[in-house]
């Protein structure tokens, strides 16, 4: 039994597997699949497993389903040096581990200001107030008996990308473009909330306000706020996760994640934007004349391949290769996404697949046949408007590197003869 | 430290601890609650507690100085613990008024506690999760907080329907705010003064408290503590390679700093400054910004609008879709669209900061807010 054990290497890794075939080299690899085809039989066939033969956990052996145990390195990760504290920080959807277009629940990225208010729902309320004719304050209760509405947005950080505006710094779209995650939404739309109170005919800008220690505030424009923003208490069928905002959330499709206050307790109308510190201080992009852009609060087309990348190299040498990756649009939907393997000299056009919703991620794959020869992997998004993806030099040449935010250049994934990917810039 | 120091260190503190278990019990445990607000930015202490920026806090009394096994202390404090010193009421009490002097080489940013109130209640807070503190202390302060949470809890119960329904609206779902409800929550500050309460405070009212609540963190001049938020300084740097982006060299409205100040700091322990307490603060971050220069100024809701901050002609609207790259919307290119051969220019790889599941401490350049 423990010999089978060792073989069959059920509990070893995948990452530790990927790891030991890189050591020695990606030709090595292929033959961990090679193994199987010895002779007598690849012996997690010829030989009866434990799981084959002993019984498994009784059906509430986890009330709340988890993960399975081999899939341990499918986390959130932070990147320790951007800020001063864990609770005023940021951690990473790890992209290069998931598929399809929905990001689970528990691998969304997290950024608070205040870290994560635990709240008991029955002490939540939701106020607004200001320009209005009818001050009102909302239980949870009162909320589910608006008529409700479903929608899958992406929600992308305006600073997804931001260490990489002076050049490649991360290895890993965890890292350079993790700040992004993409559920479907449950709640009532803004526009409802807000015709309830009554908006005054000179109320032009809305304030949502969490009511976390960071009590954070942002101004939105009344267009935005009775086009298409919900107040949302489910994502992806569930209620809210607590680091999401639980009970309650905003969501303002397609624009900047700091405005999708969390933990939202207040609404406020108003005749002028407030400029609060996340308008001012933060979220403005800075140029590099020293002029400073403010309200810049729509996401641009941008795309990512997330397999091959640096976290998930090739480990099967030459032959098939699905490349694939994710494409989005804070404008809308997404027309077409070109690959190019060879740094941006020949272009060829993506397959979408799946669901194709306005501010939504959009999959891509681009199906090769790899000749076992370096490639530099790009992809390149456009939107349903026609507006494309820039290079990081366009952005450069227009913005400097001090802006921070809303970097939405094409990424430039370098992969070696062995399979190993790395995060560079071309020429 | 050797196993002898250890066992003498708590025989020492038991003894130490029995002689003052009446002072103790002075202290609220409910209201030490509060305190802790002061500290949790760096400290947890009860269930799971785990090590932050300091030390975990659960049995602090009776623990040697510097003894958490995992966690980094300061080279101060663990010679301290090797030369006997062991938390009681005493020492903490000294510790926490003033832990510089206290411990010469401490790494505790913290300006100390001043109010005997405070020391107290802190104290019978920490007692409730050191089975070896005075006794009597935990006991009769632990009762009160239950009491007053079931009395919250009933209240909650019956006050709040889980619904509502009244006159008018277009479902006549919820209830009117009350105009109490509206003055709790709407303290928002715009650039014209909206909002503004009514209340004063001078640049020499401020250094104290700022001393006392933000220093920790934010620096005695503003020049932010390790890598906590910069406040001063920077003027001209924002076209540099490197700009320092504070009230002085970036903010376009002081309103954004009285709002942001009262909303959200000291971080760990908002809402807990008064009006007043806040345009001393402000007028104090003028004059750390050098956009005044007088001590005896004095900001109040008369003047505030005559303060302007120097960056404020420099925010424009969004212009991204007039970017060249955008603008055109041409086609993009298909086939040999690059003349030169193609070279890597930059490698993520020479400056090594993608983290390790081990935890690294190298630092990139570039910030994520
Ligand atoms: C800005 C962060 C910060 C704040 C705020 C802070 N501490 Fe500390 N504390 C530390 C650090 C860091 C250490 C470790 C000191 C050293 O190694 O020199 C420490 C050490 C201590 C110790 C010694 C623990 C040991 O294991 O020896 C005690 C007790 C303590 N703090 C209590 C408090 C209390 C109570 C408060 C609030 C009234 C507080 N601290 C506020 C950062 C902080
Ligand atoms: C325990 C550490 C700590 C203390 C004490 C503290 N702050 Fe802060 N401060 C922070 C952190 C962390 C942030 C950034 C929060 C975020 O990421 O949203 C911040 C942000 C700020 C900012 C905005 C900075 C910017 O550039 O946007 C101001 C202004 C500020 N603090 C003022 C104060 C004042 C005034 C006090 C005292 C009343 C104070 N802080 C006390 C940690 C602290």
């Amino acid at each position: 039994m423990t010999e089978t054990k060792d073989k069959g290497s059920p509990s070893l890794s995948r990452r530790s597997l990927l790891k030991a075939g890189l050591a020695t080299g990606g030709a090595a690899v292929a033959g961990v699949t090679a193994t199987g085809a010895r002779a007598e039989g690849d012996p997690v066939i010829t030989e009866i497993q434990d799981w084959n033969r002993y019984l498994g956990d009784g059906v509430d052996a986890a009330p709340y389903g988890l993960p399975s145990e081999f899939e341990s390195e499918v986390v959130r990760r932070n990147v320790p040096w951007l800020t001063a504290d864990a609770v005023a920080s940021i951690n990473f959807t790890p992209l290069h581990e998931l598929d399809g277009i929905i990001t689970p629940n528990g691998l969304c990225f997290e950024r608070h200001h205040g870290g994560v208010a635990q709240i008991r729902p029955q002490d939540h309320r939701l106020m607004i107030n200001g320009l209005v004719d009818t001050p009102l304050v909302f239980t949870m209760d009162d909320l589910k008996r608006f008529p409700r509405e479903n929608h899958v947005y992406f929600l992308e950080c305006a600073a997804n990308g931001g260490m990489e505006w002076r050049g490649s710094q991360l290895n890993g779209c965890q890292f350079t473009h993790g700040m992004v995650h993409n559920v479907m939404y449950t709640g009532v739309k803004l526009k409802t909330l807000l015709e309830e109170a009554g908006v005054k005919t000179n109320g032009k800008w809305v304030l949502p306000e969490g009511a976390d220690a960071s009590h954070m505030t942002r101004s939105v424009p009344m267009e935005k706020a009775l086009d298409d923003c919900l107040v949302a208490w489910k994502m992806n069928g569930e209620a809210l996760r607590p680091e999401q905002g639980y009970p309650l959330r905003l969501v303002v499709p397609g624009w900047e994640g700091n405005m999708w206050v969390k933990w939202l307790r207040r609404l406020e109308v108003g005749d002028q934007p407030w400029h609060h510190r996340e308008e001012t201080s933060k979220y403005t992009d800075l140029l590099d004349t020293g002029k400073a852009r403010r309200f810049t609060w729509v996401m641009d087309p941008k795309s990512v391949i997330t397999s091959p990348s640096p976290q998930m190299p090739i480990s099967h040498g030459k032959g098939p290769l699905v490349i694939s990756g994710l494409a989005w649009s804070g404008n809308g939907r997404i027309k077409r996404v070109d690959v190019s393997i060879d740094g941006g000299r020949n272009w060829t056009t993506a397959r979408i697949d799946g669901l194709s919703l306005s501010k939504s991620l959009h999959r891509f794959y681009l199906d090769i046949d790899w000749d076992g020869s370096e490639l530099l992997l790009q992809s390149r998004a456009m939107d349903e408007h026609g507006f494309y993806q820039p290079t990081k030099n366009e952005l450069r040449a227009a913005r400097g590197e001090n802006s921070i935010y809303h970097n939405n250049g094409i990424q430039t994934w370098y992969v070696q003869k062995d399979g190993t990917v790395e995060n560079v810039e071309v020429g | 430290m050797s196993k002898l120091v250890k066992s003498l260190a708590l025989t020492s503190a038991l003894v130490a601890s029995a002689m003052v278990a009446g002072s103790a019990s002075a202290g609220d445990a409910a209201k030490g609650e509060k305190v802790f607000k002061k500290c949790k930015a760096c400290h947890a202490v009860g269930d799971g507690a785990k090590n932050k920026v300091g030390p975990q806090l659960n049995e602090i009394y009776g623990r040697a100085a510097g003894s958490i096994e995992g966690y980094k202390y300061s080279k101060a404090m663990i010679a301290a613990g090797t030369d006997g010193l062991v938390w009681d009421e005493d020492s903490l009490t000294q510790y926490l008024k003033k832990p510089k002097d206290f411990v010469k080489g401490t790494k505790m940013a913290f300006a100390g506690l001043r109010k005997d109130a405070d020391m107290e209640n802190i104290l019978a807070y920490l007692a409730t999760f050191s089975s070896a503190a005075p006794s009597s202390g935990s006991d009769s302060s632990s009762a009160e907080p239950t009491a007053e949470k079931e009395a919250l809890q009933t209240a909650a119960a019956t006050s709040a329907p889980t619904s509502n329904t009244r006159e008018g609206g277009v479902f006549g779902l919820g209830r009117k705010a009350t105009d109490a409800e509206v003055a709790a929550w709407d303290i928002d500050i715009r650039p014209d003064g909206q909002g503004l309460p009514v209340g004063s405070g001078s640049v020499a009212d401020g250094e104290p408290i700022y001393t006392d609540n933000c220093a920790v963190c934010h620096g005695d001049f503003g020049e932010g503590v390790g890598r906590w938020p910069i406040l001063a300084g920077g003027h001209d740097t924002l076209t540099d390679d490197r700009p320092e982006k504070t009230i002085g060299s970036y903010w376009p409205y002081l309103s954004t700093v009285y709002d942001y100040v009262r909303r959200a700091m000291p971080f760990g322990n908002a809402r807990s400054l008064s009006d007043d307490d806040v345009y001393a603060i402000t007028a104090y971050l003028l004059y750390l910004n050098d956009i005044v220069d007088d001590e005896e100024f004095v900001l109040s809701n008369e003047n505030f609008l005559e303060v302007r901050l120097p960056n404020e002609e420099n925010f424009i609207p969004d212009a991204r879709y007039e970017e060249p790259h955008y603008a055109e919307k041409s086609e993009p290119c298909m086939k040999d669209c690059k003349a030169d051969p193609i070279e890597i220019t930059m490698r993520a790889a020479i400056l090594d900061v993608t983290p390790e599941d081990g935890g690294d401490d190298s630092a990139g350049v570039g910030a994520v807010d």
